[in-house]
This record gives C-alpha cells, structure tokens and sequence, in this order.
C-alpha cells in the first residue's frame, strides 16, 4: 500500500524550500530565492503555506535598518519531509520492480 | 522555478538532490582568521626569539600583548561577515563553538601558566590546541591541509617537551606555519577558485 505524497510537499518549489532548509541551520529570503531561481512574489506564496502548516518558521527583523526575513525548518517539516522521501522511495522501488 | 507543475517521483527526488548540492557548495571564506592568527603567532613567536636569544631584551614576553588585538580585529571581521551572512549551516555554527572553546581555552591557559610560574610546557599545551582546532575544522570543511596540519601538530605538541623553552619558540613558530599558514592561504586559493 502506497503512501500518498504530502501536497505540501508535492509541489516544485515548496520542496526546493524544503530541501533547501533542511541542510542549514536558518537561510535569508533572498539566499532561497537567488538558490531556487524563483520570483520574489511566488516564493513569498509558497514559504507563507509551509509556514501555516508549521513546517517552517518565519523571522522577520530589521538588519542595519534594512528589513530581513529569515527561515528555519521546523521539527514538524523535518518529520514531514522525512515521510515524504520514504513515501517516494516507494514509489521509486515500485517503479524499478515493474520495468 | 514554476509551482503549479505536477512532480513524478524521479522529478522531486532531482529537486531535492538539485537544492541539497546547491547549499553543500557554499564554501565560506574561513582563510581570514587561520591567516590573521597564524601570522600573528608566528611573529611573535620569531620576534620574542630574536628579543630573547640576540638582543638578551629582558621583556621578551611583551611581543604576546599584540594578541588582544588579534581578538579586537577577529571580532570586528565576525560582526561584519554575520551582517553580510544569508546562510547559516550546521557546520558553521559548530565551528564557531569549537574555536569559541579554544580561544576560552587559550586564555585559561595563559592564566595557569602565570599562576603556576611555569612556562616550560606552554607551547607543549598551545600546540595541542591547535592540532585540536586544525584537525576539527578540516574534518568538518573537508580541507586535508588543515587534517594533515592538524595531525603533525600532535607529533609536534609531544615532541616540543623535549626542546628547552628558548627553542620552544621555533616549533611553535613552526607549528603555526603547518596547521594555520599554508593551509590557511590553500583555503583563500580554494575559496577564490569556486568563486569564480
């Protein structure tokens, strides 16, 4: 029985955001927007959706009077994100099993 | 990067290997306080050489007051790098704690010596911090000059008892030279290379 894929996760840049994360301890907005090559717009879109379901946390700040947005995988997003590379191991196996 | 595109499995899975290499690549210049420090040492440790066994200069030890001012200029260089950092990684913060805890360490151990009036095994001590620091850093930055450093400065720590206090001065100078000098400017030529 297959695991279904977190639509959270299941999407192009919200998982670049993950995977992204999850290898850091925090990253600046525009570190994950010139790294994911993304709009500022649409990248805004997409961290405010895994901030609502608690798979990140978001600081906003002030640094040498120049605002500044920091973002940090949550223990919920790492949970998350570990099921959803289990899931599409899966789907990986099933895949090779078959051809 | 689009959103609304559906991901096959083989898709999510290049995503998340794309953006995990992406963040494993970014090389942080660290050459900065290995070439600072390992400069600094070295010449104190040369010139109180000279001071002591050429010009018979009672006040020798004066030449360690410049490291103070090492800690000033390294801590000014760290509070403007953190405002210019827009990444922080694991490994950059467990090398801050690391050389946080040596640097602690260096100062305790300057106060036993004074404490304990004995000098003799000093650079015996200093070195072995420094293999220590050396050693962990280069493991964690995956640099081998820093490794290799780092380990020759375990032989030197134990070897350097044997040396009076005179020449002391002349393998500490050395040690510097191989776990912070020449892998320090290696670093800058690594970091240089991959920025461009």
């Amino acid at each position: 029985m297959f695991k279904e894929l977190d639509p959270i996760l299941h999407s192009q840049l919200r998982l670049a955001v993950m995977s992204l994360l999850i290898g850091v301890k925090e990253a600046e907005f525009t570190y994950i927007r010139e790294k994911t090559n993304s709009t500022a717009g649409n990248l805004s879109v997409q961290v405010q959706k895994l901030k609502e379901v608690g798979y990140i946390d978001v600081v906003k700040q002030f640094k040498d009077n120049y605002p500044q947005t920091t973002c940090k995988v949550t223990p919920k997003g790492i949970e998350a994100f570990e099921a959803y590379v289990k899931a599409l191991q899966q789907y990986l196996q099933a895949g090779q099993q078959q051809s | 990067m689009e959103n609304g595109t559906e991901l096959s499995p083989e898709e999510s899975l290049k995503v998340i290997q794309t953006m995990i290499n992406k963040t494993k690549d970014s090389v942080a210049d660290d050459s900065f306080y290995f070439l600072l420090w390992g400069w600094l040492v070295f010449s104190c440790c040369i010139t109180q050489y000279v001071l002591k066994i050429y010009f018979e200069y009672p006040h020798h030890s004066a030449v360690w007051f410049l490291m103070p001012v090492g800690g000033v200029v390294s801590w000014l260089y760290g509070a403007k790098q953190s405002g210019k950092q827009k990444v922080k990684s694991f490994v950059n913060e467990s090398l801050e704690y690391l050389w946080m805890a040596l640097a602690i360490s260096f100062i305790v151990l300057v106060f036993i010596n004074i404490g304990s009036g004995t000098w003799q095994t000093a650079f015996t001590y200093y070195i072995l911090l420094y293999a220590i620091g050396t050693f962990v850093s280069g493991c964690l930055i995956r640099f081998r000059p820093l490794i290799y450093g780092g380990l020759i400065n375990f032989v030197l720590a134990a070897v350097s008892v044997r040396f009076s206090f005179d020449n002391q001065l002349l393998v500490g100078a050395l040690a510097i030279l191989i776990s912070y000098i020449i892998p320090g400017h290696l670093l800058r030529v690594r970091y240089q290379k991959h920025k461009k």
